[in-house]
């Protein structure tokens, strides 16, 4: 699965895991379908309009978001601009390079864009100003502290939290002019999407896979989740395969995990 | 007693789900075999096995090929097999146990640019394949013209014991040497080396077909049917 | 921005085509000379060569793997090959449907039957249309088998979309562009698995089934065409 120097396992941890799945459990203590400990902080950086860190297990993700206003693209002149990156800081692992982001850092940051934004969670039509000329963008920029497997979700989870907690400067639209007053706003939510990540190990599906269980899988399914149920974006990863059957079994375990989620992160940033 | 003989395949394509033994170019997933290239399928008592038709040189050992030299040190020459996989000629495998360094000098017996006829005498997973002159036979080859085709249709082109070979030689007064691993080197006038060309493209090209040996008689124009049934020996 | 209906009245789509239907394939078999393996592909409007070099010398040596194949994959568009001309630089979107693909291959390949080797695989989009990554992985998978690598099987991709809240099959770059959702994937049509899985837009539990299951019937549709290109390239006719 990796071309660079990477996370070698043990082959006794191997077979200890392989031995464990079959039971029911991971190296860990974890069942199949649990995530690992979920925390989120947010409102930990005053100069960003919002800012989250999450850790799941030992991964460790932190968001801000910047606002700015600016011409909005010419195909969408109705539309306020959302824009989500995400990089694995150097620090963030032994086996972490500085340089240019490599494939899986822009896959993970285009897979987490694409969850938020196919959901419609922010309603893009809510930040224009003035048509055509003036319109909020917002920067969701999340750094990867500490790596530790499953960074899609602990990432994901960083700009929900992050976006939900956000409060933009107010602008009046006088005479064709924009005037900043002195009054933050929240954005206002349409729904709550949530990335659930499963891993394939054998023919065992697990959630939430940490560094060891990815380097053993043959494959990963990252869903993403809205507040109905629907699936608005996913992903398949790795070199191995899914049986259909698994496939639509994934979408079940990720609307069940999804929904528990949601809630926690709801109850965490105390919103109703 | 053939069960299959020649059957069309293509990667995937179920070969048969009873229980035979994967010979070569097949896989066994849950009791069924499918082939992995492109071919002919075949199977017999001993097990399933696909005849490929198309893909690369993987050396094996005693395989004869026929190589280029690329390079040189001072204990070894580098072949070009026409593999993935770069084949090394050490000096003792020419000069034999007495070689030294101090005596013999590489450039001058094998330079750059250099055919050969050689053996590969060893070669695994780990290792690149290491080659041999020290036989009979082998060695540089000065002259001819040189052809290549895929390496899967060299059995074809040998023939059952060689009877297609011969029947090339014999048709068109060419003298031929095969490499395994797809390469040619035809020796002749002028003229009949062109004719053994074309009569090696037709075996690339209808290597698949089951009358091939006929075709290429009736090419040659060689009627009384001397030579044995030239079908594959793999 | 909607241009208006994507199906109209009678349940056609732009193109005339009805929801369950493939635009017009060809495929054709080993069209450049110097790979080890090629192929062709047109699918609507897509136009895209892929070549297949390998197994080869790993450059640099030390990226080279000690028990299998190293696999390396670049999907990339031509400058002319869209509306507004394409900065020839790799784009983020072409590396990252590089890595999906390069998986979505990765799981028919034998690789371990190549230790210490790389196989390259090129696919360039000279004309693009809506599910050319799809088009890529159905061509790139019939380079393979003309280069002769081990393969599990073949691998076969189709996209399907939401247009009008209608599920269709092979969204073509309108309804890519204007339509709710898209979800491209890839199978092993014999071995009856998912090799690539990728989701962008809303869809029900419902809708995700019927969806899942049109694109599999579209896969099914086009690895009859991959077979029979296979077929005619190397037996001069085509068996069934």
């Amino acid at each position: 699965m990796h071309s660079k120097r990477s996370f070698i396992v043990e082959d006794l941890r191997k077979a200890q895991l392989a031995n464990l799945l079959t039971q029911g459990k991971r190296l860990d203590g974890r069942s199949l379908l649990d995530y690992r400990d979920l925390k989120i902080e947010t409102n930990l950086i005053s100069k960003a309009e919002g800012s989250a860190k999450v850790s799941l297990g030992n991964t460790q993700a932190i968001a801000g978001v910047k606002v700015e206003i600016d011409e909005p693209f010419p195909d969408t002149p109705d539309q306020g601009i959302l824009i989500v990156n995400a990089e694995i800081l150097p620090l963030a692992s032994p086996y972490a390079e500085p340089g240019p982001p490599d494939e899986e850092a822009i896959e993970l940051a285009r897979v987490v864009d694409r969850g938020i934004r196919a959901s419609d969670m922010i309603n893009l039509k809510n930040l224009c100003l003035i048509e055509g000329k003036k319109v909020y963008t917002i920067f969701v920029d999340v750094s990867i502290l500490n790596v530790d497997g499953n960074l899609f979700d602990a990432t994901s989870y960083a700009v929900v939290s992050s976006l939900l907690t956000t409060k933009i400067p107010k602008y009046e639209v006088k005479d064709g002019e924009i005037k900043q007053v002195d009054e933050k706003i929240s954005l206002s939510f349409d729904t709550i999407p949530i990335s659930v990540t499963l891993g394939k190990i054998g023919n065992t599906l697990i959630v939430d896979p940490d560094q060891e269980e990815e380097a053993l899988m043959d494959a990963r399914l990252t869903l993403a989740v809205d507040s109905d149920d629907n699936i608005v974006a996913g992903q398949k990863g790795g070199a191995g395969s899914f049986s259909y059957d698994e496939v639509i079994r994934a979408t079940e375990i990720a609307r069940l995990k999804g929904k528990e989620i949601r809630s926690k992160i709801k109850e965490v940033l105390g919103i109703g | 007693m053939v069960v299959i003989k020649r059957k069309y395949v293509i990667p995937g394509d179920l070969i048969t789900d009873k229980n035979y033994k994967p010979l070569s170019n097949v896989i066994k997933i849950d009791d069924k075999i499918y082939s992995t290239r492109i071919g002919l399928a075949e199977i017999t008592k001993e097990g399933v096995k696909v005849i490929p038709l198309s893909g690369p040189y993987i050396p094996k050992v005693n395989d004869l090929v026929i190589g280029k030299i690329v390079n040189y040190s001072a204990f070894a020459w580098e072949v070009d097999i026409n593999s993935c996989f770069s084949a090394y000629l050490p000096a003792q495998n020419v000069f034999g146990k007495e070689f030294s360094t101090s005596k013999d000098a590489l450039s001058k017996k094998l330079t750059i640019g250099d055919l050969i006829l050689a053996r590969i005498v060893s070669f695994d997973r780990t290792k690149d394949p290491i080659l041999s002159l020290v036989e009979q036979g082998l060695g540089k080859i000065f002259n001819g013209e040189i052809v290549r085709i895929t390496p899967m249709k060299i059995p074809r082109l040998i023939g059952k014991k060689g009877s297609m070979m011969k029947t090339i030689e014999k048709g068109t007064g060419t003298k031929l040497i095969i490499g395994q691993n797809g390469v040619i080197v035809i020796k002749g006038e002028p003229q009949s080396i062109l004719r053994a060309i074309e009569a090696i493209k037709m075996i690339e090209e209808g290597a698949h077909m089951q009358d091939l040996t006929q075709k290429i008689r009736d090419f040659l124009g060689i009627r009384e049917k001397e030579d044995e049934d030239g079908e594959t020996d793999q | 921005m909607k241009m208006g209906k994507l199906i109209n009245e009678e349940g056609l789509r732009v193109d005339g085509r009805r929801v369950d239907e493939l635009r017009p394939i060809k495929i054709e078999v080993g069209i450049l000379k110097n790979a080890d393996g090629s192929a062709y592909i047109e699918m609507g409007k897509n136009k895209i060569v892929v070549a297949v070099y390998g197994p080869k010398e790993v450059h640099p040596k030390h990226m080279s793997l000690p028990d299998k194949c190293l696999l390396r994959c670049r999907y990339h568009m031509s400058p002319f090959s869209t509306d507004v001309r394409k900065n020839p630089a790799p784009s983020r979107r072409e590396i990252e449907i590089s890595k999906v693909v390069k998986e979505a291959l990765e799981s028919a390949l034998i690789l371990y039957d190549y230790p210490r080797t790389a196989i390259e695989i090129y696919m360039e989009v000279l004309q693009s249309d809506g599910g050319s990554r799809c088009a890529a992985i159905t061509a790139a998978s019939v380079a393979l088998s003309d280069a002769g690598i081990n393969m599990r099987d073949l691998v076969v991709a189709c996209a399907v979309g939401k247009a009008d809240g209608m599920i269709i099959l092979d969204p073509n770059d309108i309804e890519d562009k204007e339509g709710e959702a898209d979800m491209p994937l890839a199978i092993m049509p014999n071995l009856n698995q998912l090799t690539l899985l990728q989701i962008e837009g809303k869809f029900t539990k419902e809708e995700f089934e019927k969806a899942f299951n049109l694109a599999l019937e579209g896969c099914r549709k086009i690895h009859h065409i991959q077979k029979k290109a296979l077929m005619l390239k190397y037996f001069g006719k085509v068996e069934e």
